[in-house]
């Protein structure tokens, strides 16, 4: 049980930009992928989800043994896999409660639907751990959110689909200290031994709430490095010209 | 071609067995033909006269019906700004008059057994009758079934078929009828007005505040055969009222021509909402004049929605006659493949103050067709008019079609105009967002077109709001994937 | 009293020299018989909404004399053009009276319509009047196209660019008299140019100028085009222009309607080649009971490419002005931008202002919007000028102005945004 990546190639039209990815998630673990802009970090969320502007040239993605690589992207949410988007989309006019219940009743058996009672009570609970007001849950879903509500309603949503793997895209980017704690309070929750989480981030700032259990470097479309979460505070401290210089030591 | 019988026996047929429904899908289904009355095929001298025969209309009425179909037969087609479709209609191929012959029903017990069973089609629920002030159903040309509640009656509205609104009541019903929509205002005004037949009267008094939404369900069930019904609305000083048409019919080998004609008066400081679901069958021609006038601070207000037809004309309009009356009209229209919604609104300020509003959301799915057509006039000489105009366009495929052509005319510096609209898709990004949460493309269409109209939708009655998402949810099924 | 018998331009055939190219006098006669042949729009034509064919009186008018040397000279002199430009030519009554076109790159072709007809036939042929003119005035184009004999011909070549304006003044003068300017301007890929027509009268009675500017530019060429209308109160004007965009073409032109009792405009932009852009702009400011007509078509043929219309009209006294706009995306011309934008300002209670703006959409993804509004200048703006103590007329003119400054500085040359800002100023000071 586990979320494999082998020798994963992916491109958009005319250039390559994963180049041989390989990674291996068990429940439990918590990976950080660290990397400088343009190494591929948000390509692998995106090709990881499935996005239709990113073609996989070679490798598997296997969850939980089942290769995920053909499936279409609600079929991959559905056996587990979940996105908090870098960038959260505006759905005009779709509220979030509305939103939230047709993406749960996606995952019951046809025909059947969710018990509303159950859903307003787990959802209210899950909104006061993240702080967030119950007049989100009739606000249509991210529009005209604050940068600060957009990922918060991210973490909401991972927190009501439980998925098996949960990527985390740069969640902390514009966020303040009080919300990257709220933020990072509703991640921390949802750790467990059943669920394995990829935390993609540019800064090491958001490893001090949610502790990695292993720091990937991604350069150039590959894993370069691989380390404990010291690795993390030595690359906020010398940067990435040192992983470089190792590469290619190691290469001559 | 077949002319008006000369005799006026009924023709009887045969009793209909239930046996015989012939069922498709929802509002998509056939009762076997019931009439006692049939004017035959086409449109002549002696075809006013049948009907009004049948119907024992006053002479008054019998002579605006022969005056308006010198105006039918004189005017052209307006094909110069319309769809040339118009031209498919062969007005001598259809049947201008049937009915059952019978005096509308009081009771619900008197309703035939397969009235009722159209209703449950219709999937009018038992105990939404509770809530309804009153129900006005037409089976082809004639109610067949109106109640009010006793409650209402008591506060003396009257809710009754134009026929016995105009026998029983004909010093109001003459004072307004045809005064807010003259025979020659076009073609199809002209046609309705020579051989209207059903429809509602209904008038308020001063003061009265109608609760529940007064209610009306219209079929067609004849095949070829045109419907012209004509309602009446007056809300007399501080009146309330809202008024329910929804409309479902059963598929048909040939072209049906609907064309109704409403007329709403809004006296000082009365308020009439009229809200229409419009789910004619893809063979109907939906040619329909419907207009108001609001007088000193009343407001008339058109809540419409178009999903069915092959071709729907239909432009609501407000007079705003008196001083700081408001004028609105909300549309949403859905046109599928083979479909026009040719829909929009006309605002005539004619006094101070008045402001109107109107907002217009169009889906066009595969070769479905929308135009919205706005009109908004603003005459000299007066002053502190506004209108706001807004008009959104989603089109879901590659083929999908969506024109607008508004025109705005003002005159004098006391006045404000805005008129925004655009033209848009579902962006590939929303679907990828709503996707990666586990729905299907087409939940994720389905959803993301929902709330393009959410704000809209809300706007209809609570029965018919989710009414109307499960008709759109149908209307999108094999549009996407 | 109009007599059954028709009279000055319904029945003045145009004369042909014998010099002129056979090919030419055939397209001329055929167009002379297609303007006696064609009805003249009824007020039922959707092209003539809220306005009237009639207010184009063909009976009054006849073509323009040659000027005399005086009506010349005095032309020349109230001409005052730029400073900075690449090249001059001045008209009177379709009679060249002067050209200057030392500022030119070398290869550039610069002419007056007359001597592109002996020298640049093949150009002529190909592009000249080539449009299908969608709008309404096809009978008008026809008179033009049978009476046309001077005007502009500009063809430059791949890669050159024009830095300075070219400037063209056309002088209408006597009681009466219609002038038919002809614009036509090519580029090759990548050239640049930009070309200022000015139309105005000398003297006499009610002149009336049927004007047409074809407008084409090759792939990834810039065309800047102003068309400054400001004849006398009493006369008529009527500007057709037609523009085509190739790939990566940038087309910007403007409608300047300053003068003339009734001026309409119709302006169409094809956009044939990807990456084509056309910025379509206008400025009015009609007074007294002047009638400004404006017909817009903004057609996408192709993907990815973009049009902007912006028309500002400020109304004063009982003027009127019509604004009838539509945007047609053709099937397969997905990845549209197409904006329209019409806003009217109205300062007196008897201006009146009519907005068509349409949207014909057949295509996929595609951004498209319109917009129009109409109204007076906003309360809060004019208070707020107001409290910082200028005075009520300085005030409103202010904003006026820079209502209308806002889309002429799009033109991109300081001196052609001055000049014209200036005679803006002008009328503002009668319209008040």
């Amino acid at each position: 049980m586990s979320l494999e990546i082998k020798d994963l190639h992916a491109q958009i039209p005319g250039r390559e930009i994963l180049k041989g990815l390989n990674l291996t998630i068990n429940p439990g673990e918590v990976h950080a992928i660290m990397g400088p802009n343009g190494s591929g970090k948000s390509t692998l969320s995106k090709v990881l989800c499935g996005h239709e502007d990113y073609e996989v040239t070679s490798g598997e993605v296997l969850l939980d043994g089942q290769n995920i690589l053909d499936m279409a992207v609600d079929e991959r949410s559905r056996a587990g896999l979940f996105l908090a988007f870098q960038y959260p989309h505006e759905i005009p006019g779709v509220s979030n409660a509305n939103f939230l219940r047709a993406a749960l009743k996606a995952r019951l058996p046809k025909g059947e639907d969710i018990d509303a009672v159950k859903f307003y009570k787990q959802l209210y609970a899950r909104m006061d751990q993240l702080e967030m007001d119950r007049s989100f849950t009739s606000r249509s879903v991210n529009e005209g959110f604050s940068g600060g509500e957009k990922k918060r309603n991210e973490i909401l949503q991972l927190m009501m689909l439980e998925p098996k793997y949960a990527i985390l895209d740069e969640t902390d980017s514009g966020l303040d200290i009080d919300a990257l704690k709220i933020v990072s309070r509703g991640v921390n929750a949802m750790r467990s031994e059943n669920r394995g989480f990829l935390v993609i981030t540019h800064y090491q700032r958001l490893l001090n709430y949610i502790q990695p259990d292993i720091v990937h470097v991604l350069m150039d479309g590959q894993i370069v490095h691989t380390g404990g979460k010291d690795l993390a505070l030595k690359l906020e401290e010398k940067g990435y010209d040192w992983v470089k210089e190792e590469m290619l030591a190691a290469a001559a | 071609m077949v002319s008006a019988p000369d005799i006026l026996e009924p023709v009887e047929t045969e009793a209909p067995d239930i046996s015989d429904i012939r069922v498709d899908s929802v509002g998509d289904f056939t009762f076997p033909e019931r009439n006692k009355f049939d004017s035959g095929f086409g449109i002549t001298e002696k075809t006013i006269d049948y009907i009004a025969d049948v119907k024992g209309d006053p002479d008054w009425i019998r002579e605006f019906r022969h005056k308006a179909l010198k105006v039918f037969q004189e005017k052209p087609m307006p094909t110069h700004w319309a769809t040339k479709d118009l031209e498919n209609i062969k007005f001598d191929e259809f049947r201008y008059y049937l009915s059952d012959g019978q005096k509308p029903k009081r009771s619900w017990d008197e309703v035939p057994e397969d009235v009722k069973k159209t209703f449950d089609r219709l999937g009018i629920p038992e105990q939404e009758r509770k809530f309804l002030a009153g129900v006005e159903a037409q089976y082809d040309s004639e109610a067949a079934y109106s109640n009010i509640k006793a409650a209402v009656e008591e506060q003396g509205v009257i809710f009754v078929n134009s026929t016995e609104g105009l026998h029983k009541y004909p010093e109001i019903f003459k004072k307004w009828f045809g005064k807010v929509i003259p025979t020659g205002d076009n073609k199809f005004s002209a046609l309705n007005s020579a051989v209207f037949s059903g429809g509602s009267f209904i008038y308020v008094p001063p003061g009265v505040k109608v609760k529940h939404p007064l209610q009306a369900y219209f079929r067609i069930n004849s095949e070829q055969f045109g419907q012209f019904e004509r309602t009446l609305i007056i809300a007399d000083e501080g009146a309330e009222v809202m008024y329910m048409e929804g409309c479902t019919a059963p598929k048909f080998e040939t072209a049906t021509l609907h064309s109704a004609v409403v007329e709403l008066v809004a006296m000082k400081g009365a308020k009439i909402q009229y809200v229409t679901v419009q789910n004619w069958s893809s063979n109907v021609f939906n040619l329909v004049t419907k207009r108001g006038i609001a007088h000193e601070d009343a407001e008339v207000r058109w809540i419409d929605c178009n999903i069915g037809s092959r071709l729907t004309m239909k432009y609501p309009g407000v007079i705003m006659k008196g001083r700081r009356a408001r004028g609105e009209v909300i549309s949403i229209a859905l046109a599928n493949s083979g479909q026009h919604q040719d829909t929009g609104a006309k605002m005539v300020h004619a006094a101070d103050e008045t402001t109107s509003n109107v907002i217009s959301k169009s889906i066009s799915i595969g070769e479905g067709r929308a135009t919205y057509r706005g009109l908004v006039h603003i005459p000299k000489h007066l002053k502190g008019c506004k209108n706001n105009t807004e008009c959104d366009a989603l089109l879901i495929n590659p083929n999908s079609r969506t024109d607008t052509y508004p025109a705005i005319s003002v005159r004098g510096n006391q006045h404000a105009t805005q008129h925004e609209a655009s033209v848009s898709q579902v962006s590939a990004d929303q679907i990828f967002y709503l996707m990666q949460r586990g729905l299907t493309e087409a939940e994720a269409m389905s959803l993301s077109v929902n709330g393009f109209i959410n704000d809209l939708v809300k706007e209809f009655p609570m029965e018919y709001s989710v009414e109307l998402k499960r008709l759109i949810d149908l209307e999108m099924e094999g549009s996407v994937g | 009293m109009p007599s059954d018998t028709p009279t000055g331009l319904l029945s003045i055939a145009p004369a042909r020299s014998t010099s002129t190219p056979a090919w030419f006098t055939t397209r001329s006669n055929a167009a002379w018989a297609e303007f006696q042949s064609l009805p003249l729009p009824g007020l039922k034509d959707e092209h003539w909404r809220y306005s009237n064919a009639k207010k184009i009186e063909l009976a009054d008018h006849a073509p323009a004399k040659t000027p005399t040397a005086e009506q010349s000279k005095a032309a020349l002199a109230a001409t005052e053009g730029l400073k900075e430009r690449a090249a001059r030519f001045v008209f009177v009554n379709d009679t060249l009276v002067e050209s200057d076109t030392s500022g030119l790159p070398a290869g550039v072709v610069c002419v007056s319509f007359e001597e592109a007809l002996k020298s640049h036939e093949a150009a002529l042929q190909q592009h000249f009047m080539k449009g299908d003119l969608p709008l309404g005035s096809g009978k008008f184009a026809a008179l033009h196209l049978a009476h046309v004999k001077a005007g502009t011909v500009i063809i430059v070549p791949k890669n050159v660019v024009i830095e300075k304006p070219v400037e063209i003044f056309h002088w209408v003068v006597g009681d009466h008299a219609a002038i038919f300017p002809h614009t036509l301007v090519v580029t090759g890929d990548h050239a640049q140019v930009s070309v200022v027509d000015h139309y105005r009268s000398l003297e006499g009675e009610g002149g009336l100028s049927i004007a047409i500017a074809d407008l084409v530019g090759g792939s990834g060429s810039q065309i800047t085009y102003a068309a400054c209308q400001e004849l006398a109160d009493d006369a008529q004007a009527l500007h057709l222009s037609s523009i085509t965009a190739g790939r990566d073409a940038s087309v910007k032109s403007f409608q300047v309607q300053l003068g003339a009792a009734f001026s309409r405009s119709e302006s169409v932009s094809d956009l044939v080649g990807q990456g084509a852009r056309s910025d379509m702009l206008s400025v009015s400011l009609p007074i007294g009971d002047q009638i400004v007509d404006q017909r817009t078509l903004q057609r996408h043929k192709a993907p990815h490419a973009t049009s902007d219309l912006l028309y500002k009209n400020a109304l004063y006294g009982k003027s009127r002005t019509v604004f009838s706009g539509l945007i047609i995306v053709d099937e397969g011309a997905h990845y549209t931008d197409a904006y329209q934008t019409c806003r009217n300002l109205l300062n007196s209670n008897d201006a009146e202002a009519n907005s068509l703006p349409g949207l014909e959409i057949n295509a996929d993804q595609v951004k498209c919007s319109h917009g129009s509004t109409s109204g007076p200048i906003a309360d809060e703006e004019l208070f707020y000028l107001k409290a910082r103590g200028i005075p009520d007329i300085e005030s409103r003119r202010l904003i006026v102005e820079g209502f209308l400054a806002d889309v002429i500085e799009r033109f991109g040359n300081s001196e052609v945004l001055d000049t014209l800002v200036a005679r803006i100023d002008e009328k503002l000071v009668r319209a008040e």
